[in-house]
């Protein structure tokens, strides 16, 4: 349910208005140009999630990293430790 | 629509399915309904051009997912171009207009008394001006398309029954407050 108008039109419509809208060629351009920018836009999505996906996987790997550096001198600490206390 | 016409056209979508410019058999037998029927809900010839147009190039778009469901493929334009309509009527946020031929109402209303006259187009016209959008969008499609209740009801997204209901509701007013004879069939 909505709001609506009526309007009443005195003339009938005829063949010879609608003519000057009837263009199939405009038609088809619309539609190979709309299909084009719907798969540029899909290959760019597909691309951004590719992207993200290797950002992610990068970060994750530095953050591994950084978190495996300070257990590797703490071990160097405790065998300098325990070097140190032979003498 | 014969059972040929009805093979015929499964096998230019067919076709319009791998090439698209075989599609254009179909816009130039449905062009003209498709471009009356939004110009009835829109008054506005650059419109309802536009939005024929955009509703071609949306069948173009979706022609790989249609279906035959029992429905000339009319009614699918019917629909995608009732989308487009009410999409526009969304975007701009305004009231539906319904642009509605006087011979058409003649049409529907068969003459039943004398006084049929201006004042009596007006009063009817201030009768469908009040009721339901969606009485008018059943009525329109029944007697301004000569759609059947089916393929109302799948145009409107409906179901068959309430189609039949809203239109029997509308056109029982129109007999009861105007003591007319309204074309009554279904």
């Amino acid at each position: 349910m909505g709001k609506h108008e009526i309007r009443l039109r005195r003339q009938r419509m005829s063949a010879r208005g609608s003519d000057r809208y009837r263009n199939y060629n405009a038609v088809l351009k619309q539609h190979s140009n709309e299909k084009r920018f719907k798969q540029i836009t899909r290959i760019f999505t597909f691309l951004l999630l590719i992207a993200l996906v290797v950002i992610i996987f990068m970060a994750i790997t530095r953050w591994e990293k950084k978190q495996s550096k300070p257990t590797s001198k703490v071990n160097n600490h405790l065998v300098v430790t325990g070097y140190s206390s032979w003498h | 629509m014969s059972e040929d016409e009805i093979r015929k056209e499964e096998q230019i979508i067919e076709r319009s399915k791998k090439d698209p410019r075989a599609f254009g058999e179909l816009y130039e037998k449905y062009f003209d309904r498709i471009f009356n029927y939004v110009l009835r809900q829109t008054d506005d010839e650059e419109l309802a051009g536009d939005l024929c147009s955009q509703t071609f190039v949306n069948a173009l778009h979706n022609i790989n997912r249609y279906e035959f469901r029992g429905f000339p493929f009319s009614a699918w334009l019917y629909k995608i171009a009732g989308n487009e309509v009410n999409k526009h009527y969304r975007k701009n946020k305004g009231n539906k207009i319904f642009s509605i031929e006087e011979l058409k109402v003649r049409e529907l209303i068969e003459q039943g008394t004398d006084d049929w006259d201006e004042e009596m187009i007006t009063r009817v016209l201030q009768y469908m001006n009040e009721l339901p959008t969606d009485m008018i969008q059943v009525l329109e499609l029944r007697f301004f398309e000569d759609k059947d209740f089916k393929e109302i009801a799948f145009i409107l997204d409906i179901t068959e029954s309430g189609a039949k209901m809203r239109t029997y509701r509308a056109l029982d007013k129109l007999r009861t407050n105007f003591n007319l004879k309204v074309k009554y069939d279904g």
